[in-house]
């Protein structure tokens, strides 16, 4: 469904008078096969949302290639990509004035309805109704805006879907359905799901486990086996810096 | 008699398909073309002859009077007068604005000084929109001034806005505030090419809780240029909130100065100030709903002086 081929993401630096390349991505290769839920985790800073965003065309790919259905969409633009069925759900999602929840759900669908935006609410389940004419602007609180950008990705019924740290400014009482939502999504058309985040209700869900660190997947498989890894990962994040000394400083 | 022309200023600035109900007045090339009174809205000719007194009744509720200004006359610049008396207890909407329609290379323009008095819990809704139009090459200017007193308990609600198409424009917005009273301003410019605007507010907090907000949102394209100057000046204990964004396309020019006098120790006055270009992630975010480029800066500048 979506294949990512020796896909390079580099960025150029300058340390100490000398210049030089930094590989943010690190010649990831992966296939993701429609209609399943992966979970992508791994420390601050390993290149998670990065990956998400080559895939989107949010940032460009450096080298390599990302196909989609088969074919290579690594040249398409953001908006090339949203037509062809990916959706993307932002970390921080933008805010706007003068653009209210209603008028971005019209964008995402195409629907003006009033009726049907209303059965889109209600699908979606996780906005309440009232939230339809409020501006996407500074006065939403973080779990508000985060609520309507699941909401705009699910309404869009996109045959790929990426979340980028949904659960960001989410109460926990909102994150259990916020996954049921998400499988039924998967069940209903089938939507290949991925869902970056650091939250073990989505490594619990997930059918696969993607484990990012240093630009380079370090594992991918299901939660049990995935454990191992997410434990080292978690004890030391200073590796290079000890060499592996327990009892360095 | 209203030609085409007319009728297409008349539209965009008024919202006016043929002649509207209820009172008003329609006022071309500094002549009255068409009046019309109600029973509870009268419009007279001030004594000077140089602009109308309108007089709302005490009690008036959800009635309206239409007072566009169209102009079509080569080398005009048509200064007019107005008073609105705005009687206790009312609540009327006021339709104003001015379309200039430029034939030839003669400049045309207009200044509507416009006062109002709006007595003790009376509510005014004030609309008012400047267009520029025509293939002609003339100057078309727009100097408008607006004056408002608030009564007690009187609330006002303001949206002034210049859609497109004026060269030059200097407006002046100046109000004081009675006791717990409410003013609400909007104001939306959008210049373009080599046009310039000024925005000037004085907004005067002098009786105990009175609150105003004044909103604007400029959006220079092209090499235009605009400039706000707003200050809520407090004297009571008061509330007042300025928050001016602009949004710089192409090359466009713009200075903002809020400026916040608290002359008494209750007085609460804030302000926000941005100035810049469309945020990437807006676009971003947009183009990931399928909207192309140029629909999604249309889209958030559609958005912004909405």
């Amino acid at each position: 469904m979506l294949e990512l081929k020796n896909l390079y993401f580099t960025v150029p630096i300058s340390d100490n008078g000398n210049s030089g390349e930094r590989n943010i991505i690190d010649g990831i290769n992966f296939t993701f096969e429609q209609g399943k839920f992966y979970t992508v985790t791994g420390p601050n800073g390993s290149g998670k949302t990065t990956l998400a965003k080559l895939i989107m065309g949010i940032n460009p790919i450096s080298r390599g290639a990302v196909y989609y259905e088969g074919r290579d969409i690594s040249s398409l633009t953001i908006t090339e990509r949203a037509k062809a069925g990916i959706a993307y759900s932002f970390q921080q999602p933008a805010r706007f004035k003068g653009i209210t929840f209603r008028d971005l759900l019209t964008m995402a669908t195409g629907i003006e309805d009033e009726k049907q935006l209303m059965d889109i609410i209600f699908h979606v389940g996780i906005c309440p109704m009232s939230f339809l004419d409020k501006e996407v602007d500074a006065k939403l609180s973080g779990g508000e805006i985060k609520k309507i950008e699941l909401a705009l990705t699910i309404a869009a019924n996109p045959k790929l879907a990426i979340y980028d740290e949904p659960d960001t400014g989410i109460d926990l009482w909102t994150i259990g359905p916020m996954v049921h939502l998400l499988k039924k999504e998967i069940s209903r058309h089938p939507t290949t799901t991925i869902v970056v985040s650091h939250n073990r209700v989505f490594l619990e869900a997930a059918d696969v486990v993607l484990i990012i660190d240093k630009g380079k997947i370090a594992f991918s498989g299901d939660l049990t086996d995935a454990l191992p890894f997410l434990t080292d990962l978690n004890v030391c994040t200073y590796r290079d810096s000890c060499g592996g000394n327990p009892d360095a400083e | 008699m209203l030609n085409n022309i007319d009728k297409q200023l008349l539209k965009t600035v008024a919202d006016m398909e043929g002649l509207p109900k209820g009172a008003y007045n329609i006022r071309k090339n500094g002549k009255l073309l068409q009046r019309q009174t109600s029973a509870n809205i009268d419009i007279e000719t001030n004594a000077e002859g140089t602009g109308i007194i309108v007089t709302i009744k005490p009690g008036t509720k959800n009635e309206s009077v239409h007072i566009p200004v169209i102009l079509s006359e080569a080398g005009l610049y048509d200064v007019v007068y107005n008073a609105f008396i705005i009687g206790e207890d009312a609540d009327v909407t006021i339709i104003a604005g001015c379309g200039i329609h430029c034939g030839t290379s003669a400049p045309e323009g207009h200044a509507g000084i416009h006062e109002f008095q709006v007595g003790n819990n009376a509510k005014v809704s004030y609309v008012e929109k400047h267009f520029g139009a025509g293939e002609g090459t003339g100057r078309r200017t727009l100097n408008p001034t607006t004056k408002i007193f608030l009564a007690k308990g009187a609330s006002a609600q303001m949206e002034l806005t210049q859609i497109s198409g004026v060269d030059e424009a200097n407006r002046v917005n100046e109000a004081i505030l009675g006791p717990d009273s409410l003013l609400l301003i909007t104001e939306r410019v959008m210049t373009e090419g080599a046009q310039t605007a000024i925005s000037t507010n004085n907004i005067i907090l002098q009786e105990a809780n009175s609150r105003a907000n004044m909103i604007s949102r400029s959006v220079m394209k092209g090499n235009s240029k605009q400039t706000f100057y707003a200050t809520m000046d407090a004297r009571a204990k008061c509330f007042g909130h300025i928050e001016c964004d602009a949004i710089i396309m192409d090359n466009g020019t713009n200075e903002t100065m809020p400026s916040l006098k608290a002359g008494h120790p209750d007085a609460e006055l804030t302000h926000e100030a941005s100035i810049g270009k469309i945020a990437s992630d807006q676009l971003t975010k947009l183009m990931s709903l399928g909207l192309t480029y140029d629909q999604a800066v249309n889209r958030i500048i559609q958005g912004f002086l909405k």
